[in-house]
């Protein structure tokens, strides 16, 4: 006697994949949305300092791969239910490639975080050396 | 729920566009706006992806993700050249 039919393992695992899929998209359009106001708030309120911009995006770069790592899960469930050999193909090409996107936004996190530093130690520099 | 997707990421394009006008008006620097604009238009990218996408919307994400790339590249090794003789002086 079957415990849980396929059927219903199907149904479960299909709700769980759209479940998944819409908090990704719904962290990656808070985090669009946040950002979008601080642009505002730099450009209105700061705009002599645009090294904010850049900490803004970095903000935004979290949330983003935040976002893409809920569309990766969602897609390693969605194996769960693959029955053919061509839909998991495809899925594998999918996670590849959000894979490699989630990869090279890392990179430009820790790149940007980087140079945000570099400024920061640029600019402190010149506030000591400037005469009062 | 496409729907719901398909207006958030309209919207998220639309942000990209404002904040970009608006901090290439604020800064005059290029170089400051364009990332803006890249990384609110991979946000909008990232979430048409969220449903089942076709490979053609997965490749222009992976493009946009590239021109990204190379628009920082270009930014960073242009404002180092603008720097340089400034440093020798």
């Amino acid at each position: 006697m079957e415990l849980v039919s396929e059927e219903f393992l199907k149904d479960a695992v299909e709700l769980l994949v759209r479940l998944v899929e819409s908090a990704g998209a719904l962290v990656i359009f808070v985090g669009a949305a946040i950002a979008f106001v601080r642009f505002l708030d730099v450009a209105l309120r700061h705009r002599h300092e645009p090294h904010r911009f850049v900490s803004v995006r970095l903000g935004l770069g979290r949330y983003l791969a935040l976002g893409l790592e809920f569309q990766l899960a969602s897609d390693v469930l969605r194996t769960a239910v693959a029955p053919t050999l061509r839909e998991i193909g495809e899925l594998a090409a999918v996670a590849a490639i959000r894979t490699a996107l989630n990869y090279f936004l890392g990179k430009e996190i820790k790149e940007e975080q980087e140079q945000l530093a570099d400024e920061g130690q640029r600019r402190t520099a010149t506030t000591a050396v400037s005469p009062p | 729920m496409t729907a719901a997707i398909t207006t958030a990421a309209l919207l998220v394009t639309l942000a990209a566009l404002v904040s970009a006008a608006l901090a290439l008006l604020v800064t005059r620097r290029p170089a400051v706006a364009l990332p803006v604009l890249l990384d609110l238009l991979l946000a909008a990218g990232l979430l048409r992806l969220a449903l089942q996408p076709s490979p053609t919307q997965l490749a222009g994400t992976a493009l946009l993700v590239l021109v990204k790339r190379l628009a920082s590249s270009g930014i960073r090794v242009a404002a180092g050249a603008r720097s340089a003789p400034a440093g020798r002086q």
